[in-house]
């Protein structure tokens, strides 16, 4: 049953009857969620839709204006780090560390960005390792030089007589950043700055041609992703309660790529899912490791490597469009199945 | 009455799946005979020629039907290793030597399985006959040549190959008329050689058809002439079009002569 | 600058340049940057902690199959895994390298621990010290390292200038469609190419566990090693090596004279420096920017 919607609908983002309902849906199952899960998965959740934000973020840079990027890790711990900074030497409330970290964010996505005027995909991934080396760097220092050889603690974020401790309310708060985050990858796709990068993308040098003032739009993409990224990076500095930069490795940032890549991508759906395979992956290993002789099952960080690095080559090597891929190859199926059946049923 | 060595039926290619270049080529290659195949840019000559070779894959095109058969043997949308395996080689456009290596360096690394060292060495031999302008530019790097002696390196180094089937793209492309002439006559007297048949790509007519004995016209994907090279050299059409003796002062293709008389329809 | 300094510098250009080898020897040939390196120098050490551990008794023996054994591993590597990605785009190819490097990472671990291991002192060998000048020492292991590398140069620059299998790997990596046009095959020569990369790199595993021992945090080194590579154009071997001496003289400079912690982000600073005045390297041409 499908109805013919005008355009306006069409354009505007919830404007169709079928989109409000899906909507109204998924809010109705989010807001249920938090009250029939355990708390071991209300964290699983949480750490899902902290990720999210930072795969979003990766998506925008990645998958949308196609400029490869190796700092996630880096702005993560920018961002966790700002906080950690902010709150160990003047004890600053949440409502200015983390505007704060977005200003850093804006600012380290300046500096990761100027490369990209000058270079394109590999070295372009090459010059944001380096920067990533030295934000690691500084962090170290930092850690260093104050002593801290466990990092830094955090209280969590307090307004009045509230404090934000419980998964459930950490659930609230990062489900309205990620949807907030959500909403501005969706706008900024549908937008004439989407469009830009989609450009970008494909061809550059035409892109320029064409009058798209390639520097502008190359920066913004970095300053937006970045910003997002250091948002992410100092709640999850108050999410931990922690920061030590030795969580802000190439891993993590390893990570990010996969989820973009298994999730699908240039698909914002495919951030999400990939975030979520991400997060839980090594929780699904550490269930199998029970299984295995106990030589192995003491290492299971080791585990978690070996099985990730395995995971990344089959969808790279097999399902190079992630799991968004396999998701539209099934629907396809499905299609060409009914797809004979309404033959029959039509008029003739 | 021998059997062609290459035939290409109602052969049609197309770029990312909908950008068709080739709308139902059809041609005949005898063996031992140079064959030429005329047209401007966009004609779809660089394209036919990828199709034999089997470099199709650039810029994603494939050949969505008709057939290419070399001895029998059907090759279209064949990875080129399997084409040059057979005997086919191509002589690109772009990029046809190893600048970085030196000539004979050029000549040492080109080879083929079929070739054994004898043979190898008596061709290598054969190369230097043909081209004795080489034999001095052994040590020079092949980047630092002029475009003739590229050229001539490159033949060469197809000729390494032991080709049944050459194919030259573009010979005389950015270069000096005497020098092309001087090449088109050496192709010839190195089809008559070593007895392999040559097919020629070239926007210059009037040299392809002075050492070509059979030609085809293409325009836009599609086979608007073919002939003897003689004949071909006599039509109007060709004079006018291709070999730059128009009576009005613009250019026009072959499809607004198609009331001469004695001319051909175009394929449909 | 004292002389000892020097002999430092030196020692750790030496190990920058031979890892160095690996980096150039894949990107020249088939333009993929392989940034599971360090990872594959890591199972080159360990590769020799095993034959160590078999023929403790005979040390050469243990060194040569180590050795032999890095060759193979880098074929393996390209048969089983790179060959899928060739002719697609280079990303993917370096992405996929990034995932073994991880599944390296863990699978060492798995079948080896973290435990620190010293093949040397499985032969019974405890490293001298080795006077090379008054008031000059390194450890007889960075002085096999050293001579190691300037043989390792060696044989690569006759291997690629002068024999058959070095021309053709050299033409595949400039004109790799042209190569595969005149019976170049493309695949032996990649995995050739990936052989040669595993056994330099094993190389310098095995030497620096003979001199500080091997674990798992060895994979460091080789991406410290990369900016030599890059400085050099990722081409040329002779830009690593003239790389190789850049970073490590800036490495040790900065460790002298400013703050031991810089160490490891030294080389990532003369990475991007490189990056921002001359991308392509000493050695290397613009157009190789557009390429990738």
């Amino acid at each position: 049953m499908s109805e013919q919607a005008s355009y306006k609908q069409e354009l505007a983002l919830f404007g169709t009857r079928a989109r409000q309902r899906r909507l109204a849906a998924a809010l109705a199952i989010s807001a249920v969620l938090p009250f029939i899960f355990s708390p071991f998965l209300l964290d699983l959740a949480n750490q899902v839709l902290l990720a999210s934000i930072g795969a979003l973020a990766l998506m925008l840079l990645t998958g949308f204006a196609g400029l490869i990027s190796l700092g996630t890790a880096g702005l993560l711990g920018a961002g966790a780090y700002t906080v950690g900074v902010l709150v160990r030497e003047a004890g600053a409330p949440f409502w200015i560390t983390l505007p704060a970290a977005a200003v850093v964010g804006a600012g380290l996505g300046l500096i990761f960005g100027l490369p990209s005027l000058r270079l394109r995909g590999l070295y372009l991934a090459i010059s944001t390792l380096g920067l990533h080396f030295v934000v690691v760097y500084l962090g170290g220092e930092y850690e260093a030089r104050e002593v801290l050889s466990t990092g830094v603690m955090i209280d969590s974020p307090s307004l009045g007589r509230f404090t934000l401790t419980s998964g459930r309310a950490w659930y609230f708060v990062l489900l309205a950043f990620a949807a907030f985050a959500l909403l501005v990858s969706v706008n900024l796709q549908r937008s004439r700055t989407g469009r830009a990068w989609r450009a970008l993308r494909e061809r550059d040098v035409v892109a320029g041609a064409l009058g798209i003032n390639v520097q502008r739009f190359k920066l913004l993409a970095f300053m937006i992703s970045a910003t997002m990224t250091t948002i992410a990076g100092a709640l999850f500095a108050y999410f931990r309660n922690f920061v030590s930069i030795d969580a802000f490795s190439l891993y993590l940032t390893v990570q990010y790529v996969a989820m973009i890549i298994i999730g699908g991508m240039g698909s914002i759906p495919g951030a999400l899912l990939g975030a979520a395979f991400v997060i839980l992956f090594p929780y699904a290993i550490e269930a199998i490791a029970g299984y295995l002789p106990a030589r192995f099952s003491n290492m299971v960080f080791a585990l978690d490597y070996a099985a990730f690095g395995v995971v990344m080559i089959l969808f790279l090597l097999l399902e190079p469009a992630g799991l968004m891929g396999i998701w539209q190859r099934v629907r396809n199926t499905i299609a060409a199945w009914r797809a004979p059946k309404r033959a029959r049923r039509a008029p003739q | 009455m021998s059997e062609p060595i290459l035939t290409i039926d109602a052969l049609q290619v197309a770029y990312h799946r909908v950008a068709v270049a080739l709308h139902g080529v059809s041609l005949r290659v005898m063996p031992r005979a140079i064959v030429a195949i005329l047209g401007n840019n966009g004609a779809g000559k660089t394209t036919t020629l990828r199709a034999i070779s089997g470099f199709i894959g650039l810029d994603d095109a494939r050949v969505v039907a008709g057939e290419i058969r070399f001895a029998g043997l059907r090759i279209e949308n064949q990875p080129p290793h399997a084409n040059t395996a057979r005997g086919i080689v191509l002589v690109p456009e772009r990029d046809k030597v190893f600048p970085n290596l030196t000539v004979a360096e050029n000549l040492t690394v080109s080879s083929s399985h079929r070739v054994n060292a004898a043979e190898r060495r008596q061709l290598e031999a054969l190369v230097f006959q043909f081209f004795p302008a080489l034999a001095d530019l052994r040590p020079r790097l092949a980047g630092l040549l002029s475009g003739g002696e590229r050229q001539m390196l490159a033949i060469g180094s197809a000729i390494v190959c032991k080709p049944e089937l050459l194919l030259i793209d573009e010979l005389s492309l950015g270069l000096a008329p005497v020098v092309v002439e001087d090449l088109a006559r050496r192709v010839s007297s190195i089809r008559r050689e070593l007895g392999i048949t040559v097919l020629l790509v070239e926007q210059n007519a009037g040299v392809a058809l002075a050492v070509a004995d059979y030609g085809y016209v293409l325009e836009t994907g599609r086979v608007v002439l073919e002939g003897a090279a003689a004949e071909l050299r006599g039509r109007r059409e060709i004079q006018e079009s291709y070999l730059g003796r128009a009576s009005g002062d613009e250019r026009r293709s072959y499809r607004t002569l198609r009331q001469a008389p004695g001319g051909e329809r175009p394929d449909a | 600058m004292s002389l000892q300094l020097v002999a430092n510098i030196v020692v750790l250009a030496a190990i920058y340049a031979l890892v160095s080898t690996g980096y150039v020897l894949i990107y020249r040939v088939s333009r993929v940057l392989n940034l599971a390196h360090g990872e594959l120098m890591m199972i080159g050490a360990y590769l020799l902690v095993a034959t160590a551990g078999a023929f403790s008794g005979n040390p050469l023996l243990a060194l040569l199959l180590a050795a032999a054994g890095g060759l193979v591993m880098g074929m393996v590597v390209y048969a089983v895994l790179m060959r899928w990605l060739t002719g697609e785009a280079v990303l993917a190819a370096v992405l996929i390298t990034i995932a073994l490097g991880i599944l390296l990472r863990g699978l060492s671990i798995l079948i080896w621990t973290t435990q620190q291991y010293y093949p040397g002192a499985m032969f019974g060998w405890h490293n001298p010290p080795v006077r090379i000048a008054p008031g000059v020492q390194i450890s007889a292991a960075s002085l096999a390292i050293v001579l190691i590398t300037v043989i390792v140069y060696a044989g690569l620059f006759i291997f690629l200038q002068f024999t058959r299998w070095g021309v053709r790997m050299r033409a595949a990596g400039q004109n790799p469609l042209l190569a595969e046009q005149r019976g170049i095959r493309l695949h032996g020569i990649y995995a050739f190419a990936w052989g040669l990369s595993t056994f330099t790199a094993s190389l310098a595993g095995m030497l620096l566990s003979l001199d500080s021992g091997v674990e798992s945090t060895m994979a460091t080194i080789g991406l410290k090693a990369f900016p030599a590579a890059l400085v050099g154009g990722l081409d040329s071997l002779l830009g690593a090596a003239i790389g190789a001496l850049i970073v490590a003289t800036a490495e040790i400079a900065a460790i002298q004279y400013v703050n031991p912690l810089l160490s490891d982000v030294v080389p990532f600073l003369v990475l991007l420096i490189v990056l921002a005045i001359r991308p392509w390297g000493l050695f290397g041409s613009r157009e190789q920017l557009d390429r990738v």
